[in-house]
């Protein structure tokens, strides 16, 4: 096999969270392929955004993130031994949660943040500061490395969704017709 | 209907038919398009300009009456009034993105010109269509701005796009028969001051996408009742299933 056939030739993925209203908290909402940041955020709201409500949209590069199970925690004795530069400035991360295994599509959450100087020891804060008893999964990522769709873009980009109400199935006259056959027909 | 009413609804007409037209073609890539997320982003902008067209056949309807399924699916291609620019095939990927971001490119300049019309139902209308323009802009204008500095093969294909298309966008400025009296009558903005918007968007923007706009050669304006054989062709594809059975509900 050459070289080429198997090389990957995708586009990074970026992983997107949805915030529906002021307030709320940012969830994941799954991840897209893209060049870069600014068309993560673009192919995101198409792909993710487009009936459901949200007023904020991020995106980040799966390789900012660091992701933990409680399983892989408990397994490890201790976090892997970082090299932390003493002159390393802290910086802001942000926590998230998954807390629920009930439901297939129950992604991170974000809880809260934390200042540290890597990753690693974000992690160890917020096993520290946030209820962690119920955690099934951590997501831990940088501020810096967050792309934030802007108050500007709430009009042209989320808004419009909610107008549509020709995407719904009950706008077909199709679809009506199949539950007026289903009604009136006799079982 | 008066005499300015009758030029109103067919300037309805054209915009409703562009925004169709282009919509078909751009739904055309469903399916087909380089990347998955692309797929679903370009439908989303197809099944847009088909809800503008939509929109532009019931400011039309309000005048004439006429049904806007009737319009679509009833009428004869050579009773079209689209501009040929939307018309031409789909192309390559370069191709279909130019044309998308030549057209989004003059929604960004006329809709704040309309939203000012002193008709009122235009103002409306344009003024609900607007966001979703703003994004399909931003959109469109950024695989422009990438393709452009891309790759060399990239960049070769954007410019063949765009000396391909760029003989089509004058026919986009050209006045209707009689529009000059809506012009006049404050309804519809000066085309001159559009082009020229238009043109003070478009090219410092391609410019800076590593593009080069093409010298227009000069050719008389066509008609937008004249068509390139493709519209037929594209006529007959989206009306095939409705005219099987015109009594059909769907």
């Amino acid at each position: 096999m050459s070289d080429s056939s198997t090389r990957d030739t995708q586009w990074p993925r970026f992983e997107l969270f949805q915030q529906e209203r002021p307030g709320k908290p940012h969830v994941n909402v799954g991840s897209v392929h893209a060049p870069d940041g600014e068309m993560a955020l673009l192919n995101g709201r198409d792909v993710f955004v487009r009936r459901p409500e949200c007023h904020n949209l991020w995106a980040v590069s799966a390789r900012h993130i660091l992701a933990k199970t409680a399983a892989e925690l408990a397994a490890e004795e201790a976090l892997p031994d970082e090299l932390v530069p003493d002159e390393a400035a802290p910086q802001l991360y942000r926590i998230f949660q998954k807390t629920s295994q009930r439901r297939s599509m129950n992604y991170v959450t974000h809880v809260g943040d934390v200042e540290a100087r890597t990753a690693v020891e974000a992690l160890e804060l917020a096993q520290e500061r946030f209820d962690a008893a119920n955690v099934f999964v951590w997501w831990i990522v940088p501020v810096a490395a967050i792309l934030v769709s802007s108050e500007g873009d709430v009009e042209s980009m989320f808004q419009p969704a909610q107008g549509k109400t020709y995407r719904q199935p009950q706008e077909y006259r199709t679809f009506t017709q199949m539950q007026e056959i289903k009604r009136t027909t006799p079982s | 209907m008066n005499a300015l009413e009758r030029l109103l609804a067919d300037k309805f007409l054209s915009l409703a038919d562009d925004e169709l037209i282009l919509a078909h073609r751009n739904s055309e890539w469903t399916g087909h398009a380089p990347i998955l997320e692309e797929d679903i982003a370009f439908a989303n902008i197809a099944q847009d300009e088909l809800g503008h067209a939509t929109l532009w056949y019931r400011l039309r309807a309000a005048l004439t009456g006429e049904e806007p399924d009737e319009l679509v699916f009833f009428r004869d291609a050579a009773d079209f009034t689209c501009a040929q620019l939307v018309e031409l095939p789909k192309g390559d990927w370069a191709l279909t993105i130019m044309r998308q971001y030549l057209f989004d490119a003059l929604e960004m300049v006329r809709l704040p010109l309309y939203i000012e019309s002193g008709y009122r139902p235009l103002t409306e209308t344009a003024a609900k269509i607007r966001p979703e323009e703003i994004y399909h802009y931003r959109h469109t204008a950024a695989w422009v701005k990438r393709l452009g500095w891309g790759t060399v093969e990239s960049h070769r294909r954007m410019q063949t796009a765009l000396n391909e298309l760029w003989p089509y966008t004058r026919q986009l400025f050209a006045p209707l028969p009689g529009e000059a009296a809506l012009i006049e009558a404050g309804h519809l903005p000066d085309l001159t001051r559009l082009e020229m918007d238009w043109w003070a968007e478009v090219e410092p923007f391609l410019t800076a996408a590593n593009l080069t706009i093409p010298a227009f050669t000069k050719t008389a304006v066509i008609s937008r009742t004249d068509h390139t054989p493709h519209l037929a062709e594209l006529v007959a594809d989206l009306q095939a299933v409705a005219r099987l059975d015109r009594e059909a509900a769907w």
